[in-house]
């Protein structure tokens, strides 16, 4: 198992790799989006923009189906920086990972990295830098939180009789089953996509391991693991829309 | 697998911060584009819609126009053939007319003519039967103007039997 790289800042325990990964995914797509929308134009646009256009049209299209467009107009640009921010994020650990081996007590900026603590000589720690950040758990949770927070805070402000009555439907004693319902939905969120990207970059790990005899397993695997990352993807984007128009949506009766 | 809270902190700012730097710098004009391509799209449909109608008055009109120059060269056709029939048949009477004039006017010519040769006839006949007569009865018969009208007088009856 690889360790990550953590310094201690007063209680605060940074994890560089998070830190490093979710930059550099945050750059790439915020650098793939201006690149898109530079020059951007109505009768002639550029081979990007339509690129972006045709994904503004899939995410209008994903918010379409869990909610009426008029309403999820807002939401569009939660769904495409979502559905952008995670694509991306799982297609990082894919081409390479970036594995070091420490010595004892290897300092960062003048911080000991925490899984050098304490080794003895000789010993080295295997810690991971360059992965997929969202082959991480705690990361995948920040995403499934923000969502969390926001179907909640959304239901509450604008649907807020309706969001409240549907904890005691269709009687008060469901109260803690819907309670745990509502706890559900972000903590699936964030296992489905950790345990997704986890595993297939362990399973890259391992193909790696067999050697010339894994290069096909491997080209299957990375194509295969593209689809799953675009899937991914598309799936918290379109559980947020639908948990989202679940809170803030009534259906007349 | 352990969760970090601080991964979790780090991981909701650089998300909400992602979100507002690419909905100021980016999705913002991109909604913008696309919202003017999509009237620009609105206004050409309806801009060939109308032409489209204006093309399918203006073809009603032009078949309408045809209709009514058909029409109006039948119409043309028509009245030039009641014309001309009439004509024909006016310059078919004048010309029935005229040849009734020249026959009658001949018809009265040749009278005229056999009246006046008939007269000279008789004049000529009534000289030369007197001459005849005188020649033959020399002596008794006096040429006097009292016989010359005796014999005229009888010739006209010779010649007025049919």
């Amino acid at each position: 198992m690889h360790e990550s790289p953590i310094i201690d800042l007063g209680g605060f325990r940074l994890d560089l790799s998070a830190v490093m990964m979710l930059l550099v995914t945050g750059i790439i797509v915020f650098v793939l989006v201006r690149l898109a929308v530079r020059n951007l134009s109505v009768e002639n646009p550029s081979k990007l923009q339509n690129f972006m256009e045709w994904v503004v049209e899939f995410v209008q299209g994903v918010v379409a189906s869990a909610m009426d467009l008029k309403k999820g107009k807002a939401y569009i640009s939660l769904g495409l920086t979502l559905i952008l921010f995670i694509f991306v994020a799982n297609l990082l650990g894919l081409p390479f990972s970036v594995i070091t081996d420490l010595p004892a007590d290897f300092k960062v900026f003048g911080k000991t990295i925490e899984a050098t603590v304490g080794l003895e000589p000789g010993h080295y720690a295997h810690v991971l830098w360059w992965k997929s950040p969202t082959a991480d758990i705690s990361v995948t949770a920040g995403l499934a939180l923000v969502v969390f927070v926001l179907m909640n805070y959304l239901g509450l402000k604008l649907n807020r009789k309706h969001y409240l009555k549907h904890y005691i439907e269709p009687f008060p004693i469901f109260l803690p089953l819907n309670i745990i319902e509502n706890l559900a939905k972000p903590i699936a969120l964030a296992i489905r996509l950790y345990a997704n990207i986890f595993a297939g970059e362990v399973l890259i790990t391992v193909i790696l391991k067999t050697g010339f005899f894994g290069i096909p397993f491997m080209a299957a695997w990375q194509g295969f693991s593209i689809f799953i990352g675009a899937l991914q993807a598309f799936i918290f984007t379109i559980l947020t829309m639908v948990y989202i128009s679940q809170t803030t949506i009534h259906e007349e009766h | 697998m352990n969760i970090l809270w601080e991964n979790i902190v780090i991981t909701i700012i650089s998300f909400i911060v992602l979100y507002f730097l690419l909905q100021k710098f980016a999705f913002s004009k991109l909604f913008g584009i696309m919202e003017q391509r999509r009237e620009l799209v609105m206004s050409q449909m309806n801009e060939a819609a109308q032409t489209r109608q204006q093309a399918a008055a203006y073809v009603e009109e032009q078949k309408k126009a045809l209709e009514q120059a058909r029409q109006d060269a039948h119409d043309i056709i028509e009245r030039s053939r009641q014309t001309s029939n009439k004509q024909a048949e006016q310059i078919l009477e004048q010309a029935k007319e005229e040849a009734v004039r020249l026959k009658s006017e001949a018809v009265r010519d040749i009278e005229n003519e056999k009246k006046k040769a008939v007269e000279e006839l008789r004049s000529e006949l009534g000289s030369v039967s007197v001459k005849i007569a005188s020649k033959l009865i020399e002596r008794e018969v006096k040429n006097d103007k009292a016989q010359e009208e005796l014999v005229d007088q009888y010739l006209k009856e010779v010649g007025g039997r049919p």
